[in-house]
């Protein structure tokens, strides 16, 4: 059963009051604690015991899944692989996430390794957010991994989101585009305090007129710590696109790095980044709307982040 | 309605060969805008006219002199309590956000995020389409569109006193008589006082009274007839003491 933590962490990691509808898997301290598969959708333990599978029939449409993970058992760290696999001319949301309540002063963790495998002509949704609440003083680390594989004329939407609590997290994406394929990865972190979050990512468009657009929204309070790293690697004519912004707040530090390799004649690719401080000239709009300057820096952030 | 009264801006002069020297931006202006009237600021390129706007709205502090809005003493209030006591401000070049949409601004400046309140503003302001609202209000927004966003949002503040800056550029042709009118018609259903800095012709003549600012002080103000024969004047060259005639390679005109 689920205890006021447990809802609480399902609440903010997969938006869920409760036990969710559909096909489900929650995993809580490395135990499985609950499973619902449905007739479109399976759900099975891997053979080394350390994950699961989720197999997705071809044309299965809009439905979803959700397989959030909550670590609350102080000096846990967990490390699940998961493989999911989308059937031929499906459209599905993958609704993912962890979080961690920490009430000791042990460290607790997550390692989540998630591999997609988008078949032919499928179309995926993942949201994935990161959490991590509780008055314990250990520290929160967040290492997940997803790795893509896009069969042609798959598209995939990924937003990935940790926006609070999580002290140190070492995220790594990697994809692989196919013909006619196309890959949009959003992600937005905030990060506070001394914590520091690295992103790594890597996109290799394989494909024909494969597309791929990574988008980067990093808030860095405090004296944290965000860097971000972005590979396109353009192998056909294809289109390539990273957008990474950063916003400075307090003596918080950031390293972009966009990185695009055209290896066709007919690539396309292109990068804008900036790295900075809210700029005056909205904070200035806003205050002239009537917002105080406080007000101001909330809703850009807002904006920023939704 | 407002009032400003021996004010005066000056920033480092970073030409002046002695150190700390100072010049003037704007330099000792006074004047009395009356309530509900229309009026437009214009003058030459660095005479001080976005200054003038910027000092009334509180973005920029006055070095010296006061300013009063129904005679409440407002030199010292910063932006927000400028936006508050009712004076709402366009700027020329408006700032893009990203993941802002214009519902959020219009909500901001409105305060309420009621749908038929936002509907209601959009219809009044006329000259933006209702599916502008979920509109992100970033790079993607040509120069005319943002500048209707703005207009939308000083319009939604319901403001007593509204100050443009150059509220036409970007905008095209056909739309300048709309707005025109747009802003007219709000100075007289609504009674704001307007105050347009303006190069347009168009926005001239619909002023009850035209500023004309030259090196920081008002040269003149009036009907857009009496000051003819200065915008004239304004015309010509005014590098007329540095003027090398017409072999100078670096003259352009």
């Amino acid at each position: 059963m689920l205890d006021a933590i447990d809802r609480d962490l399902l609440k903010a990691v997969a938006d869920l009051e409760g036990i969710p509808k559909g096909a489900y898997n929650i995993r809580k301290n490395g135990q499985l604690l609950g499973r619902e598969v449905s007739a479109n959708i399976t759900i099975e333990t891997n053979e080394a015991g350390n994950g699961i599978v989720v197999r997705i029939k071809p044309g299965t449409l809009n439905e979803s899944v959700h397989i959030p993970v909550i670590v609350s058992q102080a000096g846990l760290h967990d490390v699940v692989y998961n493989t999911f696999i989308i059937g031929e001319a499906s459209d599905v949301t993958i609704v993912a996430g962890c979080g961690i309540h920490c009430g000791s002063a042990k460290s607790q963790g997550h390692e989540g390794i998630h591999e997609f495998k988008i078949e032919k002509g499928a179309r995926v949704k993942y949201v994935e957010k990161h959490v991590a609440l509780g008055e314990g003083k250990g520290k929160r680390a967040l290492n997940p991994t997803t790795k893509v594989f896009l069969a042609q004329d798959a598209y995939a939407e990924m937003e990935l989101s940790q926006l609070g609590g999580v002290d140190a997290a070492d995220r790594t994406n990697t994809a692989e585009l196919s013909a006619g394929s196309s890959l949009l990865i959003t992600e937005r972190v905030m990060t506070d305090g001394a914590q520091t979050a690295i992103s790594r990512n890597e996109i290799i468009l394989a494909g024909e007129n494969s597309k791929a657009n990574m988008i980067s929204r990093s808030v860095i309070r405090g004296n944290s710590k965000q860097d971000f790293y972005a590979t396109m690697d353009a192998r056909a004519k294809c289109f390539g696109h990273i957008e990474c912004d950063a916003i400075l707040m307090g003596n918080g530090s950031n390293e972009t790095v966009p990185s695009l390799k055209a290896r066709h004649p007919d690539a396309e690719l292109t990068h804008e980044a900036s790295i900075g401080k809210i700029a005056d000239e909205q904070l200035m709009k806003l205050m002239s709307l009537g917002l105080t300057y406080d007000e101001a820096v909330n809703r850009i952030i807002q904006g920023f982040l939704k | 309605m407002l009032k400003i009264k021996d004010i005066v801006f000056s920033v480092p002069d970073l030409d002046a060969s002695e150190k700390g020297a100072q010049k003037s931006i704007i330099n000792r202006v006074s004047y009395t805008f009356e309530a509900g009237k229309f009026y437009a600021i214009t003058g030459p390129n660095g005479s001080g006219k976005t200054t003038l706007a910027k000092l009334i709205m509180g973005i920029y502090p006055v070095t010296s002199g006061s300013i009063f809005l129904k005679g409440t003493d407002i030199t010292h209030l910063g932006i927000t309590e400028r936006a508050r006591a009712g004076i709402a401000y366009s700027f020329q070049h408006p700032a893009r956000f990203k993941g802002t949409t214009f519902r959020d601004l219009l909500s901001i400046a409105a305060g309420t995020e009621d749908e038929d309140a936002l509907a209601k503003i959009v219809a009044r302001v006329g000259i933006c389409s209702l599916d502008f609202l979920d509109k992100p209000v970033d790079s993607r927004l040509s120069g005319g569109e943002i500048k209707k966003v703005e207009l939308a949002t000083t319009i939604a503040r319901n403001p007593k006193v509204a100050i443009y800056d150059e509220p036409d550029t970007g905008i095209d042709l056909w739309t300048i008589d709309p707005m025109v009118r747009l802003l007219k018609r709000e100075q007289e259903t609504h009674g704001t006082t307007t105050i347009v800095v303006s190069h347009n012709r168009a926005f001239l003549a619909a002023a009850d009274t035209l500023l004309l600012i030259r090196s920081g002080r008002i040269a003149y103000a009036g009907d857009l007839d009496g000051a003819s024969a200065l915008l004239e004047d304004l015309s010509a060259c005014g590098y007329g003491d540095i003027c090398e005639g017409e072999n100078n390679v670096r003259c352009y005109r």
